[in-house]
Order: C-alpha cells, then structure tokens, then sequence
C-alpha cells in the first residue's frame, strides 16, 4: 500500500490534469465498492452501518486517475472526482448542501490544474441553471456534458427503432422531465423526425415556452405537468426528469412502447406497469482507444455489461480533452441545438467515442452482443444478488429495493 | 470548520446539566487528558528546539494548553463533577509515545505533524461539536478552546508549508508513516464503540453509548475528525486522492 500511495502521490505531482469528470454514487452498494476498492483486498470491507457514517463525511476529493485514449491516437489525463454526495440525500431537501459539494468538487478540480470538467449526474442538475454558484473558474471550462448526453440517447431512440422496424416518423413520441437541459435537448433533435411530441413536466411556464420553439417549426405539440396523462399515447418514452431514485410510474403505457430511461439516478419505478414495453438505458457511450482507471476502478466506476462504457455527460469531458477544446460545451438549460449535437458527435467519433451497446437491467437489448462476461443471454451483472427487475411483466427495470440498481457513479444524465 | 453535511448533530441544545452530568464528567475528562498530554508533548519539543524564539512558542503552547485542561476541569466542578485524567490511559499513552519517538529522533517537523495535523484535528473538530450542543458556559468552554487549537494549527501550517515545498515526496512519505502510527491510534479511540476494552479514562462504563442523550454520537466526532483531518493535509497540498485512501484503510 505505502508504494501505491507513493506513487499516487508523485502522479499527483508531476502531472498535467486535462480534464475532470465530477461524479457522486447513485447507491450506497455502489459507494461501499468504491470504499472497497479504496481499502484493498487485504482489509475487510466496511459494515454498511460504517459506510453511512463515513461517506457524509468526506470532502469532495480525487478518487482515481483516468486516462483515456483516442482511435487517432490522442490522449487525456483525468481526474474522477466524487462529491461524495450521500446516495439517499439527493432529494430537493439538500439541495443547498448538495451544491456546497459540487462547488467543493469543482474548487478541487480547479486546483488540480484541469482544463475542463465534466458535471455528471445531480452535479450537472444541480448546477445547469446556476452556474454562477462555481467557484471562480480561471482557466478551467465547466461543461454539464449533457449535449454528448442527448446525442447518445437520440442515437438510441433510432437504433431501437431500427433495430424492431419501427417507423420513427409514424411515432408519437413522450418526453418525461422535457423542460431540463436533456429533456429539451432530445425534444429539439428528435421532433423534426417524429409525427407529435408529447412533453411533460412540473414547470408549465417552461412547457409552454418549449411547446411554442417546437411548434414555430411546424411541430405538433401538446404538453401536460401530470406524469401519466400522456403514457398510453406514446409509442417512443425517453425518461429525463431529475429524480432522487427510480419513482416514475408512468401509468399505462401503451403495448409495445419503446422506453428510454435516461436517468441518474434511473426514473423508472421497479412497480411501474410496463405491459408489452420494452425499456432501455439511454445516454451512454463506449470507449474505443483505450479508457483506464488508477487505481483499477473498472467494472466499479463503469459498472455496465459492455466494457469501456461511460455516461454521455462525464464523456463529453475526455472528448473535448481528447480533441484539445477546453472549453464549456454545455452550459445553462435549453441551449442543446441540433447543430450542437451534431458537432459533438462528430468530436466524440472522431476519437472513438461512440453509442453503447444498447442493454437494460436484464442484459443486451441487441441480439448477438458478448457482455462483460462472455454471455449473451441478459447480465445479471457483477454484485451479488444483483436486482434486474424480472417481477411479473416489467421488461428491462432495475430493482432499486435491493440498492443492486445498475451502477454508473462516473456520471450520468 | 463547518462540515460539509451535519448527520447526526440535532441543533436543539441539551438543556439538562445534572441528568446528564456523569455524561459531561466523562467527556470532559477526554478533553482534559487531551490537553494535558499536549501540554507534555510541548515541553518536551521545546527541549529540542535550537531556537529561542521556538523554545518560547512551545513553552507557550504548554501553558495554553495546561490553561485548557484548567478550564475544562473548572467546567466540570460547575455541574459539580470530578473531571479525571489519565494520560497513561491506552490509547493516549501510545499518542504520547508516538510523539516521543519523534523527540527521541529530534524531528521538530514530525513532532508538528502529529501534534498540530493529527491531535489537533481531532481536538478542534469535536470540541466543536461539543461546544454546539454543550448548554451555558460548558458549551462557550468547548467553543473557544476548539478556536484556539485552530490557531495553532494556522501557526504550524506555515512551518509545515515551507517544509514541504523542500522535498514534497519526502515530507508526504513522512506524514504517512506518522499518519499510520497516529491515526490508527486515533480511529481505534473514535470507533463508535469501545471493542477493545475500557478506555481507562471514563469514570465507568464506555461513555459513546450515552452521547446520544446530550445530542452527540461518536460517529459524529469521528466523521468531524476525519474530515478536519483531510481538510488540513489538503492545506498542506497532499493529493487528496492519497489522503483518501490514507483514510479509508484506517481500522473502523
């Protein structure tokens, strides 16, 4: 231990830092890992009761070093840096002390030298509308990634579409959570290609504002702020509201909707009626040139069925890093343009960085995909007792009762 | 130092002294063995210091700190305990021998990293605490002498700045075999309980059970400690993923 840690230390020293990637843990199963990893094999794991007790504790800091490579041979040096927000105090009600944390994270990555971070998870949501609340930022560029976000789950949504011969422009489309910066950004991409767009959301002045950009361009739009009103009308769901832990019920929802939870935490209920759907995890990319962690977080920080896979927001950092943009991408609510998406799918590509594998909490939605481990026949991921929600007719959800929710504490949206 | 999260503390103040009064006659006792032993651990660095100016500053801190352990024990005759030490007790005696290992070695250096980085985080984050929730002028006692062990801490960092900005490798290998002396030390006393026998400083039974009644928890005081702790090293420009995992391997 004392040679790893020397060795940190001098890294810590003597290296540039070209991008952070500022995170949280979406569950405290996903957080004991990361402690896990953190102690060794050699020590035993913390007692969950011990892990509660610490984690609030912690101040934002470094967890490990990320190195990711381009397919044109490009690199970037990172940083994950948690901000240790404790996983069952994501709620409204902490949003003040959550802040203090993303701002402690991101004064953190500032003095590391890093020439762009990325918000992922609550760190972007709590921070998308107000980014005057980071610290003095001098040479270092802020970005929430959600653009990359939007590009991956528009780029599902066809995929799928593609894949069960749906046709996309015969599609009622629903958008939950579609006043956020992701929500509006997947409703500006995807409305040209669709018959209607249904919006929901709580903000009904931020609907209407929405509705009318949309329908200046021809579209037909309705908007509602009741979750379920619009359910058993859409054929398409992508599921971007910000919510602390997988609540959404969407009601009935139409037979053999297609459903896109691309949460972080995910939205979907384990109890939500789902009769026929069939539901994918949205928003995630794949790392082709080479992505390693150190300490050896892989399958922790990662933890996805395919590997190399990193939520969209924390890989728009590593492909600005990669392309030498440093700068903020993504910034504010409601500026994700299709133009802007197209342009960051082309950076992401060009190093390499593209869609994940599709798959939900029961395995690969795509016939014929290896997973992590070698099977094709659905995960059942790596944790023990892993929940993927195969109680009665629910395709696809995880089971955030058992805490075994599918883990991506490197980010989110 | 504000924590980033406040888990468990309730902001309601204990209003009850006397019901809890064996309560605060141990946790007093804690803190007065505590200061007393700093104060040991500053006459002896002032037996090795060259400079005058240095003997004068440890000096000093010996007095303000037998200055503290006076207080504290006028505190407790208030509510009309005996507040007891014991500076040989377990865990503070192997504190105290630590430091002496330092003096063997006439490290000026580490004996400020383990007395102004390590027992005083320990002392300014839960004296803080205590001084939240401690009613009248036991809880002013606490507040006040948690910010004066935070000046010190202020005083050393300079010194221990400077040191670093020499050889940073050398300094952080340093600060690590001392952090693995130390604060192994200090996580066994701030376990949340006692697994290891009695703590020979409270007056009966294991106290950290009892906190709860005065608005505190061990946990508290050791999540407070601990992040004191990491808040300091990061002042001294260790990286925090080092120190992360300097403090998540420690015994819980």
């Amino acid at each position: 231990m004392g040679d790893s840690v020397t060795r940190l230390a001098r890294r810590g020293r003597t290296s540039e830092v070209d991008f952070a990637l500022i995170g949280h843990q979406e569950s405290w199963r996903a957080a004991a890992e990361v402690l896990a990893v953190l102690r060794g094999p050699q020590r035993r794991p913390l007692p969950d009761d011990e892990i509660k007790d610490i984690l609030p504790w912690i101040p934002p800091r470094a967890v490990c070093r990320v190195n990711v490579g381009s397919i044109v041979g490009a690199k970037a040096r990172g940083l994950y840096i948690d901000s240790f927000i404790p996983p069952d105090r994501l709620e409204a009600a902490y949003v003040h002390e959550n802040i203090a944390r993303v701002r402690g994270a991101a004064a953190y990555a500032i003095n590391t030298g890093a020439k762009v971070v990325s918000l992922g998870g609550f760190s972007s949501i709590l921070i998308e509308g107000n980014f005057d609340q980071l610290p003095e930022r001098h040479d270092t560029a802020f970005t929430t990634g959600n653009t990359l976000t939007v590009a991956f789950i528009v780029q599902g949504i066809k995929k799928m579409c593609a894949l069960e011969g749906r046709n996309l422009r015969r599609s009622t489309l629903l958008i939950v959570g579609a006043t956020g910066d992701v929500g509006s950004g997947c409703a500006h991409c995807l409305a040209p290609v669709v018959k209607r767009v249904l919006l929901s959301a709580r903000n009904v002045e931020r609907l209407r504002k929405l509705r009318a950009e949309l329908q200046a361009h021809g579209v037909q739009v309705e908007i509602a702020t009741d979750r379920q009103r619009f359910s058993a009308e859409a054929d398409l769901v992508i599921c971007a509201a910000s919510l602390a832990s997988p609540s959404l019920l969407l009601g009935q929802i139409a037979p053999h909707a297609l459903v896109c939870d691309a949460g972080y935490p995910k939205n979907l209920s384990p109890r939500a009626e789902l009769l026929g759907a069939t539901v994918f995890f949205g928003g995630l990319g794949q790392v082709t040139g080479g992505l390693t962690f150190a300490p050896d977080f892989h399958g922790i920080l990662n933890r996805h069925p395919f590997p190399d896979v990193v939520h969209g927001c924390l890989l728009e950092g590593m492909a600005l890093a990669l392309e030498g943009r440093f700068e903020a991408f993504s910034q504010g609510r409601g500026c994700i343009t299709q133009e802007r998406v197209k342009e960051m799918e082309t950076i992401a590509a060009r190093h390499g960085i593209y869609l994940a594998p599709l798959y939900n909490a029961d395995g690969p939605v795509e016939d014929g995909l290896p997973c992590r481990n070698g099977r094709e026949d659905g995960w059942q991921g790596q944790a023990q007792g892993q929940g993927v929600g195969h109680a009665g007719n629910l395709r696809g959800i995880a089971d955030p009762d058992t805490e075994l929710r599918r883990l991506s504490p490197t980010g989110s949206c | 130092m504000e924590p980033l999260l406040d888990v468990k503390a309730s902001p309601m103040k204990c209003t009850s002294l006397s019901a809890n009064a064996p309560i605060w006659q141990d946790i007093l006792a804690q803190a007065v063995t505590g200061e007393l032993l700093a104060a040991m651990n500053y006459s002896s660095l002032s037996e090795i210091c060259d400079d005058p100016g240095e003997v004068a500053d440890a000096l000093e801190h010996a007095q303000g700190e037998r200055g503290h352990a006076a207080a504290f024990a006028a505190e407790g005759r208030k509510i009309g305990v005996e507040v007891s030490n014991n500076v040989d007790a377990k865990h503070w005696k192997r504190l105290r021998d630590a430091f002496l290992r330092c003096i063997a070695g006439r490290d000026f250096i580490g004996c400020l990293i383990v007395q102004e980085i390590m027992l005083e985080s320990f002392a300014v984050a839960s004296y803080s605490r205590v001084g939240r929730v401690a009613p009248g002028s036991l809880g002013k006692t606490f507040a006040r002498i948690a910010a004066e062990e935070e000046d010190h801490v202020d005083h050393a960092m300079s010194i221990l700045r400077a040191e670093r900005a020499l050889d940073a490798q050398r300094f952080d290998d340093k600060v690590y075999q001392l952090h693995l002396d130390v604060m192994t030390t200090l996580a066994q006393m701030l376990a949340k309980e006692c697994k290891d026998g009695h703590c020979e400083v409270c007056h009966a039974s294991c106290v950290k059970p009892l906190l709860f009644d005065v608005s505190l928890s061990a946990a508290e005081l050791r999540g407070a400690s601990l992040q004191q702790y990491l808040k300091t090293l990061d002042m001294l420009g260790i990286p925090g993923e080092v120190t992360l995992l300097w403090v998540t391997q420690l015994p819980v």
